[in-house]
């Protein structure tokens, strides 16, 4: 690590240190809906409100009602679901090199991670109480409860250790369950329509409730197909054949015009 | 931030904006300083953290900030945008234009199942308008086909077409001029047309971590010619191969695909030629730059006919080396490339020969307003060179044959209905030669629906 990084990693600590003298600032609640509630390290527990500060070592507890947001300075988000416990346990990153790294312990309910510039280098890792999840990537959500543990990968490959072997998920749409510590992960199988949808539901806001942000009405978007646009990264924009097999018959006819039909030279004149 | 709800037109031209963040980043830190304690720690990070990113650790309601942080990162930074379209969903989840959004970047991921549950969702949401409506259904079908284990795509063509020059022949006078004979059956003529296509796909998924899967296409073509019906021709091409993930669910994610192909051509309404063969081609991504470069050899097997007397000469092997590309340019447009090395060695000699060929597509993107149905505009190019092995002494004794062709189109696909299409298409072709009976014109126009399936 060079001065440079040293530095800039002094910088970060010493600024984020603005509310909390000891505590790190690692990201900040984005969304919170009601109720939800944080224990920082060594202090009691208050709700958790938007804009709160996230940092190192904070829980984050959330009612039947409660769903939360939180953003961290690599760029990932955790979309966190009801009756959700877990812990920010390690938060380390150093924006200048984009190197560190994050352990978050969900010790129930469910989570959704997006990666950011951590996991693009493998370095956020999930523990629950039956698995260590490693994320290299990633987009995933894992739930845990009374069955055990299931990951859920959506991008990015996925690695799930305990005490009975270590298994990967590489493809997006597949999921293991994990029962304990103990026993081995299950084979990758592939999710069902429903628990994707299901999830999607549980890990946002419900009707009537705004994450602590009232007032977002409505938003333009550029999307493809709509106003007139169309982004080159639009999906399923009409695939066109370009491949008809015309050019081929064409230029199998030009070979047969031009050398095979007996095309001939009038014998030369002998030369006097 | 307006109190009664935030619209903020977000356009394509993202790349742009992004440029203009970092231009405008010194203002942003400036506005952000002394405005929370927080904001003064925001601004140490200077040059180094996007400030509107630091907008939204900052000032997460700041929903003006956080829609401009999300419509920029959608162009490089698909999860970033994922995590913000996902936290706008948390102050409102009855939007459908943000499910649709999010349905978009995870499609973008690869990840289907939930760019299907977001797109469904949309549904939902009865803010959803017509056109949303449609563009979210026509996605979920494309989906719903690729999620399966068994997965069958294809189209069938068929229209009209005009050829100034139906057989790719010399003009008489160049051939006269020439002081050589030339079967007079074969000069340049017009014609019409009558062509039909069909292209069938099957992919099996084995459903493995790799991704493994088996592939296997049908490609049928048929014209038949008003007048000239030596010209009359029939192909059909069958290709099958396993194609094996590399590195899969990692940047660096490729795969390898060996295969075998068969191909069976009339002409004249004749048996005319017959191809077998094998290739080995690769599929990776560079960037934004999708790359499948492949080698093919075919043994090829041309048989003598009475239009046709010479033509077992052809037979012998094809040897391919080509790099297919693909990539965007900008908002709606793409870009295609074939570059091109053949080696064919022929059974008669001077009938062998190298050709290097470079093609471009530029399919376009457009539609117009209120309606979501999709245009295609693509302008094409492509030039060959062939350099035959020697001198044939049945054309001329003393000149290696050695053909430059060019080539230019513009086709429109307009949709019709549903995944009915109507294509037209311009394209004219020059074969210039240094010998006379390789040189010729075409100007061809063609029109007629496709079906998508």
């Amino acid at each position: 690590m060079g001065p440079r990084s040293r530095i800039a990693i002094l910088l970060v600590g010493l600024a984020l240190t603005a509310s909390s003298a000891t505590a790190q600032q690692v990201g900040t609640a984005t969304a919170v809906n009601p109720t939800s509630e944080t224990t920082p390290p060594g202090a009691t527990t208050v709700a958790l409100t938007v804009g709160a500060r996230i940092v190192h070592k904070q829980r984050i507890h959330t009612t039947p009602t409660g769903t939360v947001q939180l953003l961290f300075l690599d760029k990932s988000t955790l979309s966190i679901a009801p009756n959700t416990s877990l812990l920010i346990d390690e938060y380390v990153y150093d924006p200048n090199s984009g190197s560190g790294h994050m352990l978050t312990s969900l010790t129930e309910g469910a989570l959704r991670f997006v990666g950011g510039a951590l996991s693009h280098q493998g370095e956020a890792s999930i523990a629950t109480p039956a698995a260590a999840i490693g994320i290299r990537g990633g987009t995933v959500t894992i739930i845990h409860g009374n069955n055990g543990t299931r990951v859920i990968n959506h991008f990015g490959v996925i690695t799930i250790h305990n005490a009975g072997g270590t298994i990967v998920i590489s493809r997006p749409g597949f999921a293991v369950t994990i029962l304990n510590w103990n026993t081995p992960p299950g084979e990758p199988e592939r999710v069902a329509e429903a628990e994707i949808s299901h999830y999607l539901r549980l890990l946002t806001s419900s009707t009537g409730q705004n994450g602590g942000v009232p007032g977002l009405k409505n938003v333009a978007i550029g999307e493809c197909g709509v106003l007139g646009l169309h982004s080159y990264n639009c999906p399923g924009t009409p695939w066109i054949p370009i491949d008809t097999g015309e050019s081929d018959a064409f230029q199998l006819i030009i070979q047969a015009t031009q050398q095979g039909t007996g095309t001939s030279q009038r014998p030369r004149p002998p030369v006097r | 931030m307006k109190s009664g709800g935030v619209i903020l037109k977000v356009h394509a031209r993202r790349a742009f904006g992004s440029r203009f963040a970092g231009a405008v980043a010194p203002l942003v830190l400036l506005a952000l300083s002394g405005i929370s304690a927080f904001a003064q720690t925001a601004s140490d990070f200077a040059g180094t953290l996007n400030p509107l990113f630091q907008g939204i650790l900052a000032r997460p309601s700041d929903l003006n900030n956080t829609l401009q942080y999300a419509a920029n990162a959608s162009a490089d930074d698909i999860e970033s945008a994922i995590g913000t379209y996902e936290q706008l969903l948390f102050y409102n989840p009855t939007l459908s234009r943000v499910r649709f959004e999010l349905g978009v970047l995870y499609y973008r991921l690869g990840s289907y199942d939930m760019a299907r549950g977001y797109f469904k969702s949309a549904l939902e949401m009865r803010d959803i308008s017509p056109e949303l409506q449609q563009r979210a259904k026509d996605l979920i079908a494309v989906i719903d086909k690729k999620l399966q284990p068994d997965q069958f795509t294809g189209f069938v063509q068929t229209g009209v077409r005009y050829q100034s020059n139906a057989g790719a022949g010399p003009g008489p006078q160049t051939v006269l001029a020439s002081g050589r004979i030339f079967n007079n059956r074969f000069f340049s003529q017009g014609d019409w047309n009558w062509f039909g296509a069909f292209g069938v796909n099957y992919i099996h998924d084995f459903e493995n971590q790799r991704g493994d899967t088996f592939e296997a296409s049908l490609l049928g073509y048929d014209a038949q010619q008003f007048s000239l019906h030596q010209f009359d021709v029939g192909l059909l091409e069958f290709r099958a191969g396993p194609r094996f993930g590399i590195f899969t669910g990692t940047a660096n994610a490729m795969s390898i695909k060996p295969y075998i192909v068969a191909t069976g051509a009339l002409l004249a309404d004749t048996p005319y030629y017959g191809g077998m063969g094998g290739g080995l081609t690769v599929h990776a991504n560079v960037g934004s730059v999708a790359l499948d470069p492949y080698v093919e050899v075919v043994q090829q097997s041309f048989r003598n006919s009475t239009f046709y007397p010479l033509a077992s000469g052809f037979s012998g092997t094809l040897s391919t080396y080509a790099l297919p590309a693909s990539g965007p340019v900008f908002s709606g447009l793409t870009w295609q490339s074939r570059l091109a090395y053949a080696h064919a060695s022929d059974n008669y000699g001077p009938y062998s020969y190298d050709t290097y060929a470079a093609d471009i597509w530029l399919p376009w993107n457009f539609s117009f307003p209120n309606d979501s149905r999709v245009w295609t505009l693509t302008p094409t190019a492509g030039v060959s060179r062939w350099v035959y092995s020697a001198a044939d002494p049945m054309i001329d004794p003393t000149i290696v044959p050695r053909t430059t062709e060019w080539r230019v189109g513009l086709g429109l696909d307009i949709p019709i209905w549903k995944q009915l299409i109507l294509g037209m298409l311009v394209q004219y072709r020059a074969d210039e030669s240094n010998v006379a009976a390789f040189t010729m014109r075409d100007l061809q126009v063609s029109a007629g629906p496709t079906i998508k399936f």
